[in-house]
């Protein structure tokens, strides 16, 4: 046998064996996500969110708004904010040193004043200008703190420095939330007897076509432009899906940056967030989780599958490849940083499943599709089509079509947020169309993140938002 | 009597229009606070009777909006899910002249808005 | 050989990928064609509901406002019970009415709440939901101890009494809930067997339906001895919530219990309930407890410390936790007059932290 057809061999086995453990995961995913979403629902059905807000007894919270340059929709996204049902509540902006007027706005918007206030520092950050609160009682709940620009992750431990509460949710300021998320978030935490439920993740959702209007969600829509409609798909599939299961193994790694519940003291024993890295969101959770393994005590991630927060996602190739070139240096720092956890039993599921499925499903897989992609082709022009890769290939893209349409099922069984049949319709070829136009751009940038880390390119990957209010109804 | 409704639950907005219609007051609805506050001039109501928790503007933000458009005048009645001391003694604060949690009884509601019915008493 | 072996086994493997492939697509056809029927089924449900809630809204209207008798409305009225109760064969029908009578019910009290009650049992709805009750679903059988609670059925809590200690942990919350909705403190009995721990939320619940009663003086220091740590919690939210003076010591001794959780409730529940002597409790068990439960002392100390507390008060300002110093300044400016001027004396000499505490002191009173 020369070495050729040895490397097909290789080459063929390996695309089947990939495959194939593509596959088995799909199955565990789709299962598991089945059973820890009908458990949540029948759990819900007769859950009275209500006792919550009514109550004294309740946790106090703390909403964390980190705001760069956020000037045009500050002040109506604020107000939202104040408006969430729940009674024992702060609402802590944090101006991350915005070189535009945000702050001078808050201060007319919100009749602000500032206020000597002791900032407990058991978080190291940059310097705080001032802390300012508002003169009228009916806005007692917001605290507006200007610092110096130092990035997200360093405007939210000035966040959880300054926060009194329990818990923390921390938020990006131009999301959208539903009224009753915070109800919502702080259930888990209240419910468990057992484990102490370290954070709860929410669910984000895409709010591109959707209208908004004054910082709340009107009526939802499905995106009109294929890249944000695929990625909304594309959320479906990791939020209902993925994170589902993962909540059922209690080995979630990652609670999105926009949208999620910590438990105050936990995070800042360990350190809370990390500046140095793009990925300080999935970096804290793993930090706890490794905190709450080493301290041997019982603990819970918790994740909530209802549609409670809604974002912007970008819609051109230019800033979605940023962003996710961020996501994935984001994924090799966190993994970097935490290696002694790689197939380390002392670590539980959090080493012997997360941390490997981490591993090689979110870090090696882009990498080894890109290259195997490349040697087919390369195989194909340099000796004869190799067939049997190419019918491999065609019957993963045809699991991956499977799998999102599972997906979209899920979402039409559980919370159907686009109603028209035409809606579903619209999904159903985004996610036939998603492994030719989509998802070999996100593998690419992938690609680039890794090199870019490589090359020690730490850019901040800004992403340039449309701001709402481009999409007001007319 | 001229009564602003500002509820944001559909239920509980019909019972509310059934029962103050039956009682012939006219009703008009506002399904959140800052709806109601924009109606305010439209309407020039004789009395509001709003909820707390309601999107955009919530119920005691509703409160100092009507006791500032009319000093004097026009009754608030606050009808909220939240029964805590420390809410109740904030809306009084404000101007919120009755308090009822609920689940409130209707018939309760009809003779509490009926104190506030100026032509009634004349 | 080997290579042969090779090939053979590849071309094997050529027809199982062929049939792979088909299967998936086959499979997604399948999904698709499920998807479509739910959603057609769906739709065709909306409408029947369109049609059900005339129904519902004219037996809520009824409830809301009752007008005096009336032959004709007394008619009408019956005919579209008995159309209801009809259509209850109808397991969609049953959930829709029963849901729209509940959520009507959680919104109104008095009479109203009565005739609604009146309605469901005349609709035949608990016969079901008693049925509900032996479902091997925890789901259906929670979701029936619920309904049957909020519909005020009474007659049958000694049903669900036996559920109280159920090892579900949702069927024996809803039941525990039941029995304090239908008895009130006395309800709460079930505090002396129950092996299972009571989450938060569930202690929010029943302080929320307890908060509706009138106070009672039940015994409530029995359940300070509870072998279960979270009934002994529970029993100090009680004693704090309804200001139960006369427990004081029995609070106090609760500061020896080996849970730490035990331990900050009783702390907290000190700051509503204190004597004179409250302060010399938490200085004696200071120094046995972790940061968190010192920092709550040191809060419950700005409400119950006094002058003879300075000492210790002026020792907590030299420890390394901010949150320690800033509750103890508090607690030395609340404690005695001269307070604020020993402190300002102190910050000239000290670190700049006690100087910045001092200032957010300021502020807090000037607010």
């Amino acid at each position: 046998m020369s070495w050729q057809t040895f490397i097909l061999h290789l080459f063929t086995y390996g695309i089947l064996l990939y495959s194939i453990i593509l596959l088995a995961c799909y199955l565990l995913i789709g299962t598991f996500s089945i059973m820890e979403t009908r458990s949540y629902l029948h759990k819900n059905s007769f859950t009275d969110y209500r006792v919550l807000a009514s109550s004294t007894e309740a946790p106090s919270m703390s909403i964390l708004a980190p705001a760069y340059n956020e000037g045009p929709t500050i002040i109506e996204n604020v107000r939202s904010l104040l408006s969430l049902h729940y009674h024992n509540l702060e609402v802590i902006i944090i101006n991350d040193g915005s070189k535009d007027d945000s702050l001078a706005r808050l201060i007319e918007a919100y009749s602000l004043y500032k206020a000597d206030f002791f900032v407990n520092q058991r978080l190291k950050t940059k310097p705080i200008r001032g802390v300012y609160r508002s003169s009228n009682p009916v806005y007692r709940k917001l605290i507006v703190v200007d610092k110096e620009n130092g990035g997200k992750a360093d405007a939210l431990n000035v966040g959880v420095n300054i926060a009194r509460s329990d818990y923390f949710v921390c938020i990006d300021v131009d999301c959208v939330l539903e009224q009753d998320a915070l109800l919502k978030l702080a259930k888990p935490f209240l419910e468990s007897t057992t484990q102490r439920v370290i954070a709860a993740g929410g669910v984000v959702r895409i709010a591109n076509s959707c209208e908004i209007e004054g910082g709340r969600l009107v009526k939802v829509n499905l995106p009109k432009q294929l890249l944000p409609r695929i990625q909304t798909l594309e959320y479906i599939r990791a939020f209902l899906l993925s994170r589902m299961a993962w909540t059922k193994l209690n080995g979630l790694l990652l609670i999105s940056g926009a949208f999620g519940a910590f438990d105050r003291e936990i995070v800042i024993n360990c350190g809370g967030y990390n500046p140095k890295t793009v990925g300080e969101d999935m970096e804290l959770v793993v930090r706890m989780r490794r905190y709450m393994e080493e301290l041997g005590e019982p603990y819970k991630v918790a994740f909530i599958p209802d549609p409670l927060c809604w974002t912007e996602a970008p819609s051109t190739y230019r800033i979605l490849g940023r962003q996710r070139n961020r996501w994935t240096r984001g994924t090799i720092e966190t993994l970097r940083s935490h290696k002694k956890m790689f197939f380390n039993p002392s670590y539980g599921i959090l080493g012997m499943l997360s941390y490997p499925y981490w591993f090689f499903f979110e870090f090696l897989a882009p990498i080894i599709e890109f290259f195997g992609v490349i040697g087919l082709i390369y195989y194909c022009f340099e000796y004869a089509v190799n067939w049997q890769a190419v019918s491999i290939m065609i019957g993963v893209v045809c699991l991956g079509i499977l799998y999102s349409i599972f997906a979209i099922l899920m979402e039409v069984l559980t919370y159907h947020q686009y109603k028209q049949k035409k809606d579903i319709l619209n999904l159903v070829l985004a996610a036939i169309l998603e492994p030719f136009v989509f998802h070999p751009f996100v593998v690419w940038s992938a690609v680039v993140g890794n090199f870019d880390l490589m090359r020690k390119n730490n850019s901040w990957g800004e992403m340039t938002r449309q701001g709402f209010t481009a999409n007001k109804k007319a | 009597m001229k009564i602003l409704v500002a509820e944001d639950d559909q239920l509980m907005m019909k019972m509310l229009e059934f029962r103050l219609r039956k009682d012939g007051h006219d009703v008009i609805i506002t399904h959140d606070g800052r709806e109601a506050v924009a109606k305010l001039d439209e309407f020039q109501p004789d009395l509001v009777i709003t909820d707390i928790m309601m999107p955009y503007l919530s119920g005691l933000e509703v409160v100092s909006a009507v006791k500032k458009k009319y000093p004097a005048g026009t009754p608030v009645i606050i009808l909220s899910g939240m029964g805590q001391e420390n809410v109740v003694l904030e809306a009084f604060q404000l101007g919120a002249d009755d308090y009822m949690t609920k689940p409130f009884s209707p018939n309760e509601l009809s003779v509490r808005v009926r104190r506030f019915d100026v032509s009634a008493v004349k | 050989m080997k290579g042969r072996s090779l090939i053979h086994l590849l071309s094997i493997s050529w027809q199982i990928q062929n049939i792979a492939v088909a299967a998936v697509v086959i499979l997604m056809i399948c999904l698709l064609t499920f998807m479509l029927a739910y959603m057609l089924s769906q739709s065709l449900q909306e409408k029947k509901k369109q049609k059900w809630r005339m129904i519902s809204d004219m037996l809520i209207n009824k409830a809301i406002f009752f007008e005096e008798r009336d032959e004709i409305e007394d008619q009408i009225l019956a005919s579209v019970l008995e159309a209801a109760k009809k259509l209850t064969g109808n397991k969609q029908f049953r959930k829709f009415i029963t849901g729209e009578l509940i959520s009507a019910k959680k919104n109104i009290s008095g009479t109203s709440s009565d005739s609604l009650k009146q309605f469901y049992l005349q609709l035949g709805l608990e016969q079901y939901a008693l049925k509900n009750l032996e479902s091997r679903q925890w789901y259906v059988k929670a979701q029936a101890i619920q309904e049957l609670t909020i519909m005020d059925t009474d007659e049958f809590i000694d049903q669900l009494q036996a559920f109280t200690d159920d090892k579900n942990e949702y069927v024996r919350m809803e039941a525990q809930a039941a029995m304090v909705q239908f008895k009130g403190f006395e309800g709460l009995d079930f505090l002396d067997v129950i092996t299972y721990p009571l989450s938060n939320w569930q202690q929010i619940k029943l302080l929320q339906l307890l908060s509706a009663r009138p106070p009672s003086n039940i015994g409530i220091d029995k359940w300070f001895n509870s072998e279960n740590p979270t009934v002994v919690i529970f029993a100090l939210k009680l004693a704090r919530n309804y200001h139960r003076f006369e427990l004081h010591d029995a609070i106090a001794s609760c500061l020896d219990h080996e849970d730490p959780d035990v331990r900050l409730e009783a702390i907290r529940c000190l700051n509503e309930i204190y004597t004179d002597e409250t302060s010399d409790h938490l200085i004696g068990h200071f120094l046995r407890e972790g940061l968190r439960n010192q920092v709550a002392m040191a809060k419950v100390m700005q409400t119950v410390g006094t002058k003879r507390d300075e000492l210790f008060l002026f020792d907590l300002l030299t420890y390394d936790s901010d949150e320690l110093k800033l509750h103890a300044a508090r607690a030395l400016v609340n404690a005695s007059e001269d307070g604020w001027t020993s402190l300002e004396r102190l910050s000239n000499r000290s670190e700049d932290a006690i100087a910045r505490i001092l200032m957010h002191i300021k502020a807090e009173k000037a607010a």
